[in-house]
């Protein structure tokens, strides 16, 4: 297998295609939390209403950003918490590779974040001699394997229980067996042994709380508790977006993100943390480092239409809604965001000039904006990039820079069919030489597979009619037959 | 960092102002997002305790309902005795003590457990100062008992709650805790609901990852069931 | 009531019967139809592919044209044209006596079947069909207009049509404008699914909103050589057998 990065979409999406045991395993996922979650949103009263709600807490946030951060700070820090600012991954991964040596540590684990998966912080501990262990079961399992997350919620999803059997016969030496039970055991016991020993434990955040300066961490497995409770040093990543209001706001958010997401009412925990330890016979860490991450989001602040990508909460709902994502899975995107939501935030956070096909990876069908418990208009927000693609500017706005991608003839294309189909009489000739013209190719009434010369002329007739036949143009347009019966 | 997000949302104001303009305009019904997921009006016609009971339940817990601590010893020696518990931690909830010691187990019964031991218990038990009915969830609070390891590292968790501490849903609890005020927000709060579970391997379900795969609540006070 | 039609370029130049038959449903209702032959493309195919100025400039065009006509309404019988339609704005963020003007015209803009639904409160227009038939909603309709009953209650009121919801009625077929040839592996293996759900409910035809949508549900289905065939709503509401 090539490389796999945004760059190649097309030919990483080929290849999914291909793979029928994904294909099987990615219908499991959109119905099975698909359904799950349409139960779980029926169990409460006003979901419309919430999700207003969730939207409206966003973005007085976002567009305050400043003065919410400042108040997180501040009541962080007089909790006991230190405050580290990262401008981008990798200074954040330095903070932390600092934090971890300057305490002589080597015993690490981490918890689930997207936070350090886009910012590739276990390769850089790793460059530096550190081995960070996974603790979450989807993400230990793609460590085993040396691969990414393929989606934000189930990491492994791309991996059958036999793929997985076989890797844990491999690399930690049990049977193979395909009871699942057997399997996440074998997860518990060897992952204790890391736990009770870890001198370093490094999490993500999903919220943190502007008025208390507390993080909040949800999970299902208890993992992540463990690893913020056990070690001596808890850092906890978290991208400068993730900063909600009020400490009652965690309700309209709780009821969300897990409907959302997995289907819960409520995931099996939550770890609200507010500072370090008090009394010195308390649990928990003695340090608490927060490292605050902007890597590419204040950015996404300077137009409303962006500003919403912040205001994620990263359920995976609109992944498993989208009919793109449900054919060619997470490793399509090259990316750790895939799905629609990451076509929209990989280019604002990568470049667009490496993600530029992400944008058009979608059918704009909007399946998105319709399960997104923080109504982010994604289709909104991808005609936004492609206009970026295209022509550097974005939603009306003065031209500040050249296209990111030049396609001298997709560009010459729209030219000439908006400069044809601006005038009546071009519009009107035009038809009329397609329609002569096309009797070389329809048979029977349609048109049927188009190869040739004709194939390499018109890519996109090429690209039709290989799986799919085109319809004639017909012998009279609307237009005729309107001219004749005005006449009658 | 504070510059270079204040100078971008100075950029933004213009666009603010244009989308502000429209919105105002569009009052011809013109909204995007379809408003037809339907959610139903959710009324619970029984008391917190019953509903904490049954979603507790719908998520692999399991519940009792006992009139006083005398009760709740017995729950608890059924509990260990089926278990065949052999180190039980415990939390230095005074409840949990005094109902651990009228249970009078036959096993090992380890106060203030070092990390080590932790591992090896298989029963934990501990208090819990808030109950949530919608959703079957415990609120542990760390300035309240120490609570974080007992519930967490040993096999199956006995959680003790009082019955006058459960509420209907968790706006509730949320915001008595916040109207405390400074000084009321404990270090650590866990909201504990069901035992630990994961989806990770076909999506499909198996309890008891790296947390409990049992836990049983035991309501005291409230109307009892035997 | 005076309708101005906006019949979209692929009904123009491949289904012209789906413009007479739209014609013919809006008089049967009581409407005095009119057409401005000067009208071309909304500029659609631009706008998503990210080409805003060429959208643009079609947009003026059509803002003028159906400015001028003085109609009380204007009509399509495509959803994600209307939507384009309502999206005209986006294209004027600098400009704001054109905003205006596009957010005026969208104002009494509708799709064909939410506005004989919503406007002129008609879901009986008189129509027969004999067999059973299915609707696919086409995305824009769907999630830009939310149409959903609207189509539903017109098909239901098709004497002799025998309706049967598709499995995968709101899911997209995988056209998605230039989507369908830029990723055409992954439009198809989208669009078999409708296919599969389509051939399940065994019908006699599969209706939508959009041509678009029928355009790639019908190519795949000929390819196949189905006996289903595809249909327009406005073909529906017009047909008397």
């Amino acid at each position: 297998m090539h490389q796999q990065t945004s760059e190649t979409f097309d030919r990483n999406a080929r290849e999914a295609l291909a793979d029928v045991q994904l294909r099987g395993a990615l219908r499991n996922l959109a119905t099975t939390f698909g359904g799950r979650r349409k139960e779980a949103i029926a169990t409460v009263e006003d979901w419309e209403g919430l999700r207003d709600r969730a939207r409206a807490a966003k973005d007085e946030t976002l567009a305050h950003l400043d003065k919410y951060l400042e108040q997180f700070v501040g009541n962080a820090e007089k909790a006991g918490a230190q405050i580290h600012w990262a401008r981008d991954g990798a200074e954040a991964c330095r903070i932390v590779l600092d934090l971890i040596r300057a305490r002589g540590a080597s015993r690490l684990v981490k918890s689930k974040s997207m936070a350090t998966e886009e910012i590739h912080l276990n390769a850089a501990l790793e460059a530096e001699g550190l081995a960070p262990v996974e603790t979450d079961l989807g993400e230990w399992i793609i460590q085993l394997a040396h691969e990414t997350p393929s989606h934000i919620v189930v990491p492994a999803i791309h991996k059958s229980k036999r793929q997985i059997a076989e890797l844990f016969a491999e690399k930690v030496g049990i049977e193979p067996t395909d009871d699942v039970a057997v399997l996440t055991g074998a997860a518990r016991r060897i992952l204790r042994r890391s736990f009770a020993e870890a001198e370093v434990g490094i999490s993500g955040v999903n919220f943190g709380v502007a008025e208390t300066g507390t993080i909040l961490i949800l999970e299902n497995e208890g993992n992540a508790r463990l690893t913020t409770s056990l070690p001596r040093t808890h850092i906890a990543v978290m991208g400068i977006e993730k900063v909600i209001p009020k400490f009652t706001d965690l309700d309209v958010f709780l009821k969300l993100l897990p409907r959302s997401g997995t289907g819960q009412r409520l995931t099996a925990y939550q770890s609200l943390i507010t500072g370090t330890k008090r009394r010195p016979e308390d649990e928990g860490p003695e340090e608490l480092h927060l490292v605050l991450m902007d890597n590419g989001r204040s950015r996404m602040l300077s137009h409303p239409v962006t500003r919403q990508s912040l205001a994620c909460i990263r359920c995976g709902a609109c992944l498993n809604a989208c009919p793109v994502y449900q054919q060619v899975g997470g490793h399509a995107y090259g990316s750790v965001y895939p799905g629609p939501i990451g076509a929209v935030i990989t280019p604002q956070l990568s470049g667009l000039k490496q993600s530029a096909q992400l944008p058009y990876a979608s059918s704009l069908c909007g399946a998105c904006r319709e399960v997104c418990p923080v109504k982010i208009d994604i289709p909104e927000l991808l005609l936004h990039l492609r206009a970026e693609v295209t022509e550097g500017t974005a939603a009306g706005t003065a031209a500040q820079h050249g296209p990111v991608k030049s396609r001298p003839l997709e560009r010459l294309a729209f030219g000439l069919y908006a400069r044809a189909w601006s005038s009546p009489t071009l519009y009107l000739w035009g038809a009329r030489v397609a329609r002569l013209l096309q009797g070389a190719v329809v048979r029977k009434g349609r048109i049927g597979k188009v190869g040739g010369l004709l194939a390499k002329l018109a890519p996109p007739l090429a690209a039709w009619t290989e799986w799919r036949d085109a319809p004639p143009l017909a012998p009279r347009t609307f237009r005729e037959q309107w001219r004749e019966e005005q006449k009658r | 960092m504070f510059d270079a997000i204040r100078g971008h949302l100075a950029a933004s104001a213009p666009h603010d102002a244009v989308r502000a303009a429209h919105h105002a305009a569009a009052a011809h019904g013109e909204d995007v997002s379809a408003r037809d997921e339907k959610s139903a009006a959710v009324v619970f016609e029984g008391t917190a305790v019953e509903r904490f009971r049954q979603a507790l339940e719908a998520v692999a817990g399991r519940c009792f309902v006992v009139k006083d601590e005398a009760e709740a010893a017995e729950v608890l020696r059924q509990i260990a005795g089926q278990r065949k518990s052999q180190r039980v931690a415990v939390s230095d909830s005074p409840l949990a003590g005094r109902v651990l010691k009228l249970a009078g187990l036959p096993a090992e019964v380890l106060e203030n457990a070092a990390v080590g031991e932790l591992f090896d218990s298989d029963l934990g038990v501990t208090g819990a100062q808030w109950g949530v009915g919608e959703t079957g969830t415990l609120v542990l609070e760390s300035d309240a008992e120490r609570h974080r390891l007992a519930s967490l590292i040993p096999s199956a968790h006995v959680a003790l709650l009082e019955a006058r501490n459960v509420r209907h849903t968790l706006g509730e609890v949320l915001r008595a805790i916040n109207e405390r005020g400074e000084g009321g927000l404990s270090r650590a709060i866990t909201f504990i609901t069901g035992p630990s579970r994961t989806s990770d391997i076909e999506l499909t379900l198996a309890i008891g990852v790296h947390g409990p795969a049992e836990l049983y609540v035991v309501v005291i006070g409230g109307e009892g069931n035997g | 009531m005076r309708v101005s039609l906006f019949i979209t370029c692929l009904i123009d130049q491949l289904w012209p019967s789906v413009g007479s038959s739209a014609v013919e449903v809006l008089r049967r209702a009581g409407c005095e139809v009119v057409f401005d032959e000067r009208q071309t493309c909304c500029g659609q195919p631009a706008f998503n592919t990210g080409y805003r100025a060429e959208a643009r400039r079609l947009a003026r065009r059509f803002i003028e044209i159906f400015e001028e006509g003085g109609a009380d309404y204007v009509v399509s019988p495509s959803g994600s044209c209307t939507a384009m339609a309502h999206h005209f704005h986006e294209l004027f963020a600098d400009d704001e006596a054109w905003r205006r003007r596009a957010e005026a015209l969208a104002a009494r803009t509708y799709e064909f079947g939410g506005f004989l639904v919503n406007v002129l409160k008609v879901e009986d227009v008189g129509a027969s069909f004999k067999g059973r038939v299915t609707w696919h909603d086409a995305c824009h309709g769907l999630r830009d207009l939310g149409l959903r009953e609207e189509p539903r209650r017109l098909i239901r009121g098709v004497r002799g049509a025998e309706f049967v919801e598709l499995a995968n009625a709101d899911s997209c077929c995988g056209f998605g404008g230039t989507f369908s040839v830029k990723y055409p592996e992954i439009s198809v293996a989208i669009l078999d699914n409708k296919i599969d759900a389509i051939e399940k409910a065994g019908v006699r035809a599969v209706v939508s909103g959009d041509a678009s949508c029928l355009m790639q549900i019908g190519g795949r289905l000929t390819r196949n050589n189905s006996s289903v065939k595809t249909m327009h709503l406005a073909e529906l509401l017009a047909s008397r057998e």
